[in-house]
């Protein structure tokens, strides 16, 4: 069953966007190829157990949500010396070839309903580009959405060694009534011995659904490694995910999650073992409180050809109340034995022993349980390499516990 | 001569493959349809009621889609309903089961008698229920468990003979139907199977075993089991299966429900050695009330294909859950199995350790739901999964889903994948094992933490299939 079109989207539609940014016809192309394959297409998989459906994105109303005529956002970009950090419009004029070759080359925009919706529809979004040996550190994209809904596609090229550390923080401006969208598309195009690592860090106010699907692909030698904290927005679905393409490639999927009130938060991290010699690590730490909800989906996949591979996966979920609840399912795929992997998941409460410890030091109960919380999160946060994301991130779990 | 040297001696291939002629009292037609199932309950002279349940559950399993939406599911395109003949009653005088192997046709005692059941009857087992095709043709019980009032019999007697309990117990609350297509497939044309009464404060101290054999090329088998152990009683049941290989496909659709009292102890083992042209889709579930326990021991060898997830549902304050599975597959094969538990009430409590090890291309899958229900404060359950990978054309994965919807619990999940270690192999080998020696030795260690749970006729037994598939010798 395909997802209804909203009616206030069509080629006019489309073609009026381009304009307006005075695109080229190859992406006006790509926009209403994408526009056209909606009817056919399927929101991504949703786990289904007996009874149980762990997301609803079927009562997504886009009818509602978007409106494709008025988006709006404010985003400031820092730059790295050497490197070039740009808006897609800015990009469109300087890297025209860039681009071209290399977006919507990780994420096909016919994958699904959601990313052709973006492919079609997107205003925004950031281009990074790395050249050859260059180091280009603390970059920081700050974007605001001031509007019902928000298309965002990012591209990350980085060239033959070259290295960038990249901060994306998304959060809500101006205030709009009733619900809202944002959709968040980020590729990765990780060149040979390149090192790139993206973090995002995401606190929209609690009346917009928020999707995000964001693809590396890494070349050898390549590293590319993503931190995805997931702090606001009422529902977020989220797919972090890298295809190590070339031998020896590494990455690191780090995530991050405080859901409360009636949020519900669904990460999904994977990773596609396609070389040899290739190494992963997906770790996931999350806190729930009130009637807060999570899903999680961890899938290492090891293919034939990926020869020597190691592949590791955690799953940390705390529940700080009773109403709240946890899905989790980390999946092993493997059909090459030359391989060590492994992965676990918990699921409980502030340990017991910890805080008796804590409060017969004459630590409040309260203080005790958020220090504990705030401990919880240490191994996450020592992943991060921008100072900046490290502060933020502390700080917004610090906000939430009080 | 003791059974152990017994089943040692003889040779164990030889033991399941081989073939008898088919000699039928009574075939019913390829396919299923309200004909075919009228036939069979006619044929078994059952009450109006059961002949509406398989009706009912015929009409559930036309209307239900195959499942094909599990990722990774094995492919079941081959498995055509139309093309099994789904009842087959051997050709003996006695329904229900003769008490002495002697009143059987040769060829039927002499399967049995190769497959080691009456020897293994004499040394280790409180009773035996022997299926052939879709009838039990004996069943035996030693008096002193008949006295307490203990019952073991076939289940199409047990609907004659105790028709309250199974109008109470039978596809009602514990798998109903319309669980799944092929439990509405069971639910319409089962037959055969042991129906087992455990009364209050029993200890039936031996194991109870039911053993499982298709001649007949194409046929399906759709025995069902039911246990209602009591209050405080205690059982160890086992079920053991195989078939000889045929070049078109069987089915087995089992259909095993066990019901444990408070304070109860049901176990249940299966050793399932298939033929590698047959299906396993089998539904079962075990209710579990206050302070019972139930235990899953799973060895899964044989069969085409394999879908089994045994489940319990942890329904009273303090029910505790214990499951032990292994999978072997070699090549051609498709084990997918795991466990399922609903964690209904507080202080519940669940272990799963599964091992698998996949070979010559076989694939071996852990899919396993664990449930923890609003409510069922100070739970826990702990899940481990080991896999084993033999070489570079075999598939290994591991799908867990955890639903935990309860703060007070503790859970967690485990699961390595790796191949045999080359260190591991080289240590044996620079005492003197040849290489197959070692990696022999290797997997015996591997399933131990299984193998040590069973009788120790099955162990062995288990052990020496799986010194089989190592060789490569079996089917």
């Amino acid at each position: 069953m395909s997802v209804q079109v909203p009616a206030s989207l069509s080629a006019e539609t489309v073609e009026e966007i381009s304009e307006a940014r005075d695109e080229p016809e190859w992406l006006l192309e790509r926009r209403l190829s994408a526009l056209e394959a909606l009817d056919e297409l399927e929101l991504p998989d949703v786990i289904q157990t007996p009874g149980r459906r762990w997301t609803d994105l079927e009562s997504l109303d886009f009818e509602n949500l978007v409106d494709p005529l008025d988006q709006s956002d404010a985003t400031e970009r820092v730059e790295a010396e050497g490197a070039e950090v740009l808006s897609f419009v800015e990009a469109l004029e300087d890297h025209e070839e860039l681009l071209e070759e290399h977006f919507g080359s990780i994420v096909d925009p016919e994958e699904n309903y959601l990313t052709a919706l973006s492919a079609a529809l997107f205003t925004t979004g950031t281009v990074v580009y790395v050249p050859e040996g260059v180091d280009a550190e603390d970059i920081e994209i700050r974007a605001e959405m001031n509007s019902r809904s928000l298309f965002s596609q990012t591209l990350v090229v980085t060239e033959e060694s070259a290295s960038a550390t990249i901060l994306e923080s998304i959060e809500s401006g101006e205030d709009v009534e009733g619900d809202r969208y944002f959709s968040n598309i980020v590729e990765v195009v990780a060149g040979e011995n390149s090192y790139v690592q993206f973090g995002s860090l995401q606190n929209l106010d609690e009346e917009t659904y928020h999707v995000t699907l964001k693809r590396a692909v890494t070349d050898t030698y390549a590293t590319a490694n993503w931190i995805e904290g997931n702090i606001g927005s009422r529902l977020t679905r989220s797919d972090v995910e890298t295809e190590l393409d070339g031998d020896s490639s590494e990455t690191k999927i780090v995530g991050a999650f405080f859901g409360h009130d009636d949020q519900h938060i669904d990460v999904n991290a994977r990773v596609w073992h396609r070389a040899e010699h290739t190494t992963a690590d997906l770790v996931t730490r999350g806190v729930l409180d009130d009637v807060a909800r999570s899903v999680y989906e961890g899938v290492q996949d090891v293919g034939e050809g990926a020869w020597n591979t190691s592949s590791y996966q955690r799953e940390n979920t705390l529940m700080l109340s009773d109403e709240s609840e946890a899905d989790a399912s980390p999946k092993l795929i493997i059909k090459n034995h030359d391989t060590e992997a492994s992965h676990s998941a918990t699921v409980g409460q502030v340990d017991q022993e910890d805080l008796l410890y804590m409060t017969s030091r004459s630590i409040d109960p309260n203080t005790a349980r958020n220090m504990l919380v705030e401990g919880f999160f240490v191994p996450v946060l020592e992943e991060i390499d921008v100072e900046a994301f490290r502060e933020d991130l502390s700080d917004l779990i610090i906000a939430r516990l009080d | 001569m003791s059974s152990n040297e017994e089943l040692q001696e003889t040779n164990t291939e030889a033991r399941f493959e081989f073939k008898k002629e088919e000699a039928s009292a009574f075939k019913s037609e390829k396919g299923l349809t309200e004909e075919t199932i009228r036939v069979i309950s006619e044929d078994k002279d059952e009450p109006e009621w059961m002949l509406q349940r398989r009706l009912r559950a015929l009409e559930h399993f036309q209307n239900m889609p195959m499942p094909t939406d599990w990722p990774e599911i094995p492919d079941l395109s081959e498995v055509d309903v139309d093309e099994i003949v789904p009842y087959i009653r051997p050709d003996i005088d006695v329904r229900g089961g003769v008490d002495d192997w002697t009143d059987l046709p040769d060829d039927i005692k002499d399967t049995f008698d190769k497959l080691g059941i009456p020897e293994a009857e004499k040394n280790a087992l409180s009773g035996v229920g022997a299926q052939y095709e879709s009838e039990i043709v004996y069943q035996n019980m030693q008096e002193q468990w008949e006295e307490k009032g203990v019952i073991f019999c076939d289940m199409d007697k047990a609907v004659q003979e105790h028709e309250e309990i199974v109008k109470e117990y039978f596809m009602t609350k514990c798998v109903p139907p319309s669980d799944n297509k092929f439990a509405a497939l069971h639910g319409a044309i089962w037959s055969g199977g042991s129906f087992v009464y455990i009364p209050e404060d029993t200890t039936v101290e031996m194991p109870i075993q039911a053993y499982f054999r298709m001649n007949s090329e194409g046929m399906g088998q759709f025995e069902h089991t039911l246990i209602v152990a009591e209050e405080g009683s205690e059982v160890h049941y086992i079920e053991g299966c195989s078939a000889p290989k045929y070049s078109a496909f069987n089915l087995h659709s089992g259909g095993v429900e066990v019901f444990v009292g408070e304070d109860a102890h049901v176990q249940y083992s299966t050793v399932q050695n298939w033929s590698k042209n047959t299906y396993n889709l089998n539904t079962k579930r075990a209710i579990v009330e206050k302070n019972g326990r139930m235990e899953w021991i799973s060895g899964s060898m044989g069969s085409k294909a394999t879908m089994l997830y045994p489940a319990s549902i942890l329904k009273g304050r303090g029910a505790s859950d214990n499951h032990i599975t292994i999978a072997f597959a070699g090549e051609g094969q498709n084990i997918d199995t795991g466990a399922k538990v609903y964690h209904n009430a507080p202080e519940t409590k669940s272990t799963i350790e599964s091992k698998s090890i996949s070979k010559d291309g076989g694939r071996t899958n852990y899919r396993g739901l664990v449930h923890i229900a609003d409510g069922a404060e100070n739970s826990s359950t702990a899940v481990e999964c080991d896999a084993l990978m033999f070489d570079n054309e075999s598939t290994s994965d591991t799908m867990p889903y955890m639903e935990i919807n309860e703060s007070k619990v503790d859970v967690a999940h485990e699961a390595t994948v790796g191949k045999i270690g080359d260190e591991d192999i080289f240590y044996l080998q620079s005492r003197g094992l040849d290489d197959d020696d070692a990696k022999q030795m290797i997997v015996s260690g591997f399933i131990e933490p299984i193998t040590e749970e069973l009788p120790i006729e099955y162990a062995v037994e288990l052990n020496r299939l799986v010194e089989l598939e190592m060789e490569g010798s079996l089917g």
